[in-house]
């Protein structure tokens, strides 16, 4: 026993020890947060963890210029074009994209434009099931999948797609079917545009770009992939090493890298469950910047040697809350009784515009900003985020107003809501703090109106949500949208559109919406843009299909030598998915303080 | 009858260890009891075991008159848990004792009474699901029936009947050997009768004595489900989630590291006290039914 | 004796074939939108759900899902966790090691002190020594995991920033990946030392510590009341009173015959206390982020992640088959009088 406790007490000395004993190291960069990429291949993945590491490793042809969403400046192409500089057709069906010389992969082999073309047709045709395929496909094809409702293949798709990107001398030229205002921003934003090394991963058993084969590889199994965990990119690092085991990636700098080479060496990104192990690292130094979500804020104030960047903006509409014009009524667990008999809702309940105004005046939107938040929002005026072109800050939103609210359900299923009282169940996904408050703050609202109002609150797993979301049994649900890229459309097509995700499930249709937003996608003139969009969300305040809740904002946590982070939204899970290229470690002002 | 209860309480007299259990969990029994005397539920609520919430801030906040244990995250009111908690954690014990009893006494007993067949293939069952890690079978089937509190009673019975049932086999093929049995068999009883007159009357206090022993290992691992996000909804008055309530403030604020105290000793010490009560109670009642172990 | 283990070992495959039967008898509940949750991980692919579950087969009924792994495994593929996110045998070849270093280290201790101090107690019934074993026995037992590790972890952490979760800090991390650190017997702690890395291992150790303390307080307890009570029982046995008339000395007496005896239920005990640490401490693990068979194997039961459960149960499942067994043996070894059939 004592032999156990001097063991212990030596350890306990040594460990101390090389603590202090360990120095700022302007080299390497730990970067500690909660998830862990899910695959390396651009062209497979489809979230923010995999995106954050492939951002750092491959590149695309256009990248967003400091913090701005429209503003591009040209990366692996030599120019951005646009009708101006004659890159864009008249029509604006064409787009002639130089590509840059002397940019070499990892391997040490050249990138062509061949690269490029075949990055993109993989991209598309590679089309892994409910992957990010869609978002080129549809510009450049006209259609979003390779393959039909019952999973048969499409053999014409390779045929289209040679047809819309082709190489001609040093360019690639892509052949729009219609114009696609958003094409340029999906190109620079979306991490399946970004260039793989045909060479190399057809030696290494990937497509080699026929015709023949291409089949093959179509919908692939995510560890099939040459490049599922191992990297070949023209980006600033390179991938050293991704362990899954331990949730780690190590990236190195690409020495070789055609612009000036980054400035730190080594970064490592490590997943760490628990919120206080990473707090702790940061603390000791051990990680220069860590994951930490609004809840904790609090814990990561006034911590010596960490500054907060508090107020940074965000591109998505997180939470939202979602009303089911038409619920599936069989077996039906969450609509109570089924009938508007004061002990559940009909299957038409939310159809009714008054009770949908209703529960928009029920809830208190300062309340939840100011506890949820912590301050640090604004209320939502429409599904288009403050960050990105197409916000309207002028238009109209619903405030807290209970005298309100018991108006509009007085006047709901003409007056039977008011005098028989409702009941379902409101459910949000497991430990979501701020839908679980969303939900409870809307419980509280709608329960002070009238008390035979009752809204039952329960926390649904993934896999349970998922069913009853899919089979349209869900009264409400609560679900975000975050970008895939920056512009208005990849907000109102989803949210708004009645062939979008959430209006689909919601059953909800608008037929002026739709042709709303079918012109916008098209409209090149960016002003005439912003106004279409803006009657879209005029139409979202009047039928409210959904509840906007806030423009949220985020932080980041980071020890007070890192310098040269740039926040911009686009970045993915920003601003924790950080572009390490322009990030470097440095003591100098402190030292010079002294 | 009332020999053999002054009997017990001169065996309980003699270990003060087992008046400590008694103690313990009659002070959690009269809280249980008394819950809605000493936690109130407001006015409007519809279920006792929602605790109130004071807001919605994430920040814990330390205990003061208004909230007397303190909050945890998300305002909810620690004291108000901590005492309808106490009825949780007795539902628990009880239910999943008494469930598990029954189904390891009902294959047990067949088992060890009809052999040849019967006795193969229940205890080829019992078999493999006693080599099935028990809290990842317990995982399994709460999610896949959806996370509730009475779930996780399912599942908790559904891993801990194999112990009684192998126990109970034991007993059963021994006590069937015995004369008065064959006495019974030859009157011509029916099995039923034989089984539920005669044989598990007398090899029912083993049982018990290993019930009473399991009944705190039982609210452990129930706990640990919850602490694992798969019991009772946020909100609802268990010990088990609410120590799971304290997981990201374990550090305490900067310069004071045992500001959120409360949210992790509080919850921690009355399970552990609840535990501990039951199992000096199932020393005791083993010494009490079993006097081969005095 | 050969054949009963043949026999034995004969039950293993059977045993883990029924297991995986039981997994899938469970699944059975599940709808083929609960199956494909495990492979939705952005709310962006809400839309497309139906092509997931085309694409992984969801919609097949259960025997016949459970018959394609079958025949997989039998062509020497345990499939793909999608959890682990690597293929299910990698996965135990990552993950195993790191349980059975902490395996090894926390029941060392609970071995030597549990028959220590179980013995002693029994020796010196009812006097100090055996009240304090007594306690600790008693408090251990009732102690949850969860309860006692975050209390260790906001004691030595928390406060005094000694003994972090994880498995090592982010330098050893580095050097245990350099190509220049070579894995001789996977066990880090060992291949540190081997490697002549003594910082490395010590860091490696520090990690150890907390889950290894509250494994050992906590099923310490259960080897101490066995090796009591046995003890109890052995030495209010005749010979022993004998031998205690015929004026042999008490130590002698405990060393040399009731001991032996006593360590007979033992045995069986601690191989089952080994076992079921090698199986995977699920809430310890969890609690201290020790990235484990354990741990694993919870979040893959948690996400429903099929491979990933059948992986560590079959790990865990075979484990206790064949400790079961080893105990056996070890019965008849200590105990002549005991014959295996």
């Amino acid at each position: 026993m004592l032999k156990i406790a001097a063991l212990i007490l030596l350890a306990l000395a040594a460990c101390s020890k090389r603590q202090a004993s360990k120095g700022f190291d302007p080299d390497t960069y730990n970067y500690l947060t909660f998830n862990d990429a899910d695959s390396l291949d651009p062209q497979y993945e489809y979230d923010s963890a995999s995106e954050m590491v492939i951002h750092n490793i491959y590149e695309q042809l256009f990248w967003f210029e400091g913090g701005s969403t429209e503003k591009m400046t040209p990366l692996l192409a030599t120019k951005v074009p646009s009708r101006e500089n004659g890159l864009i057709s008249a029509d604006g069906r064409t787009y002639t994209i130089p590509i840059r010389k002397g940019v070499k992969f990892h391997d040490g082999s050249e990138m062509t434009p061949e690269d490029v073309r075949y990055s993109l047709m993989r991209a598309m045709l590679s089309d892994r099931e409910a992957g990010p395929a869609s978002l080129l496909m549809q510009p450049l094809l006209g259609y979003p999948a390779t393959r039909d409702d019952k999973g048969k293949l499409n053999l014409n798709a390779y045929k289209d797609a040679a047809r819309a990107v082709t190489v001609e001398a040093d360019n690639v030229v892509l052949r729009l079917p219609k114009p696609f205002a958003p094409m340029l921003s999906i190109l620079a934003a979306v991490p399946n545009a970004c260039v793989v090394p045909k060479k190399w991963l057809a030696a290494h058993g990937d497509w080699d770009g026929t015709e023949a084969n291409w089949a093959k590889f179509n919908n692939p199994q995510k560890q099939t992939s040459p490049i599922y965990e191992q990297a070949d990119g023209t980006g600033p690092f390179k991938l050293v090493r991704w362990d899954r085991a331990t949730k780690e990636t190590v990236l190195e700098r690409n020495d070789g890298y055609w612009r000036a080479p980054a400035k730190l060496k080594r970064i490592v990104i490590k997943s760490v469950d628990e919120f206080n192990a990473r707090k702790l690292a940061l603390q000791a130094g051990d990680a220069d910047s860590i994951y930490a979500d609004r809840e904790v804020r609090s814990q990561v104030d006034n911590i010596p040697g960490v500054v907060v960047l508090d107020d940074l903006p965000t591109m998505e509409m997180n939470p939202m809350l979602y009303f089911t014009f038409h619920m599936n009524a069989q077996g039906n667990p969450y609509t109570g009784s089924g009938k508007l008999d004061g002990d559940g809702i009909p299957e038409d309940f939310f159809s009714d515009i008054e009770v949908r105004k209703g529960f928009a005046y029920a809830f208190d939107y300062e309340g939840f900003i100011r506890d949820v938040d912590r301050n640090k929002a604004i209320q939502a005026t429409g599904f288009v985020p403050y960050s990105l072109p197409g916000h309207n800050p002028d238009q109209k939103k619903y405030e807290y107003d209970p005298g309100k609210a018991a108006e509009h359900f007085k006047k709901a299923f003409g007056g039977q809501v008011w005098e028989k009282g409702f009941r379902f169940t409101m459910l949000f996904n497991t430990s979501n703090q701020p839908r679980q408050s969303l939900c409870q703050i809307l419980k509280h609202g709608i329960e002070a109106l009238n008390p035979k109002f009752r809204i039952d609150v329960r926390p649904i797993d993934w896999p349970a949500f998922l069913d009853a979301q899919q089979a349209h049994k869900l009264p409400v649900f609560i679900l975000g949208w975050n970008a895939d890229y920056p512009d208005a459309h990849n907000f109102a097509f989803p949210i708004m559109h009645s062939k979008g995700m959430y209006p689909f499930d919601q059953h909800y249709a608008n037929a002026e919406a739709d042709k709303l937003i079918d012109a916008a996608v098209y409209e090149s003139n960016p002003a005439k843009r912003k106004k279409l969009y803006a009657r879209v969300q005029e139409i979202e305040y009047e039928d409210v299909p959904n509840l906007v809740i806030h423009d949220g904002t985020r932080l980041r946590v980071q020890r007070d030598w890192v310098k040269g982070f740039v926040p911009n939204p686009i970045y993915c899970d920003p601003p924790y998915g950080t572009c390490f290229y322009t990030i470097y470690k440095s003591t100098a002002t402190e030292a010079a303080g002294k | 009858m009332k020999d053999k209860i002054r009997h017990a309480w001169k065996l309980l007299r003699r270990r003060p260890a087992s008046l400590v259990g008694f103690g313990l969990i009659a002070f959690f029994f009269a809280v249980a009891a008394a819950a809605p005397l000493i936690a109130p539920p407001e006015k409007n609520s519809r279920d006792a075991y929602l605790i109130p919430q004071d807001g919605y801030s994430p920040d814990p906040v330390r205990p003061s008159a208004k909230h007397l244990f303190g909050t945890t995250e998300q305002q909810y009111d620690l004291y108000y848990g901590m005492v309808w908690g106490t009825r949780t954690a007795f539902r628990v014990a009880v239910v999943v004792v008494a469930s598990s009893l029954t189904v390891g006494i009902l294959i047990g007993g067949a088992a060890g009474f009809y052999g040849g067949w019967v006795d193969e293939l229940m205890m080829r069952f019992t078999d493999i699901v006693l080599a099935f890690p028990d809290l990842i079978l317990a995982v399994v089937i709460v999610t896949v029936t959806k996370p509730s509190l009475s779930n996780v009673m399912l599942s908790v019975a559904a891993v801990s009947w194999p112990s009684y049932a192998r126990l109970l086999r034991g007993d059963v093929l021994s006590i069937k050997e015995r004369d008065f049995v064959s006495a019974a068999r030859a009157l011509g009883a029916s099995d039923f009768r034989i089984l539920s007159r005669h044989i598990i009357p007398n090899c029912i206090y083993p049982l018990l004595v290993v019930a009473s022993l399991s009944m705190g290992r039982i609210v452990i691992t129930a706990a640990a489900l919850s602490f694992l996000g798969l019991g009772a909804p946020v909100g609802y008055a268990d010990w088990g989630q609410l120590i799971s309530l304290s997981r990201n403030w374990l550090l305490g604020s900067n310069g004071n590291p045992f500001e959120y105290w409360h949210t992790v000793f509080i919850p921690g010490f009355a399970i552990f006290f609840f535990v501990l009560g039951w199992n000096l109670l199932g020393d005791a009642v083993r010494d009490i039914l079993d006097p081969r172990q005095k | 004796m050969t054949r009963f283990i043949l026999k034995r070992l004969a039950f293993l495959p059977l045993v883990m074939l029924a297991v995986t039967m039981l997994l899938f008898a469970i699944l059975q509940f599940l709808t083929p939108e609960m199956r494909a949750a495990l492979y939705v991980k952005d709310p962006r692919q809400l839309a497309s759900v139906e092509q997931i579950i085309d694409k992984y087969g969801l919609r097949d009924p259960v025997y016949m899902q459970w018959g394609r792994w079958v025949v997989q495994v039998a062509h020497g593929d345990l499939g793909y966790s999608e959890t682990a996110k690597m293929p299910v045998a990698d996965a135990i070849r990552a993950f195993f090691p790191a349980t059975l270093e902490l395996s090894i280290l926390s029941f060392i201790p609970i071995l030597i002190l549990g028959v220590a101090f179980g013995t002693l107690s029994a020796v010196y019934k009812d006097k100090w020594l055996d009240q304090l074993t007594r306690l600790v026995a008693i408090t251990g037992y009732s102690l949850p995991s969860f309860v006692l590790g975050l209390l260790l972890l906001m004691i030595f952490y928390g406060q005094f920033h000694i003994f972090p979760p994880g498995r090592y800090s982010l330098d050893v991390d580095l050097l245990v990946h350099s190509d220049a650190f070579r894995h001789y017997t996977g066990l880090l702690s060992l291949d540190c030392l081997l490697n002549g890395e003594f910082n490395a291992y010590l860091d490696v150790t520090k990690h150890l510590i907390l889950p290894a303390a509250t494994l050992i307080y906590i099923d310490l307890a259960l080897l101490l009341r066995i090796t009591r009570s046995s003890m109890l029982e052995e030495l209010g046995k005749d010979y022993i009173r004998t031998a205690k008339a015929k004026g042999v000395p008490g130590p002698v007496i405990v060393r040399k015959h009731a001991l032996k005896n006593a360590l007979i239920p033992v045995v069986t005990l601690s191989s089952l206390i080994f076992i079921t640490l090698l199986g995977g401490v699920v809430i310890t693990e969890t609690v201290f982020d020790f990235p484990g068979i354990g741990r694993w194997g919870v979040v893959a039961a948690q996400q429903l992640d099929i491979a990933g459960v059948l992986g560590s149960t079959l790990l865990a499942s075979g484990l206790f088959v064949v400790a079961n067994l080893v105990s056996d043996i070890l019965y008849a070894v200590v105990d002549p009088r005991i014959r295996v059939n």
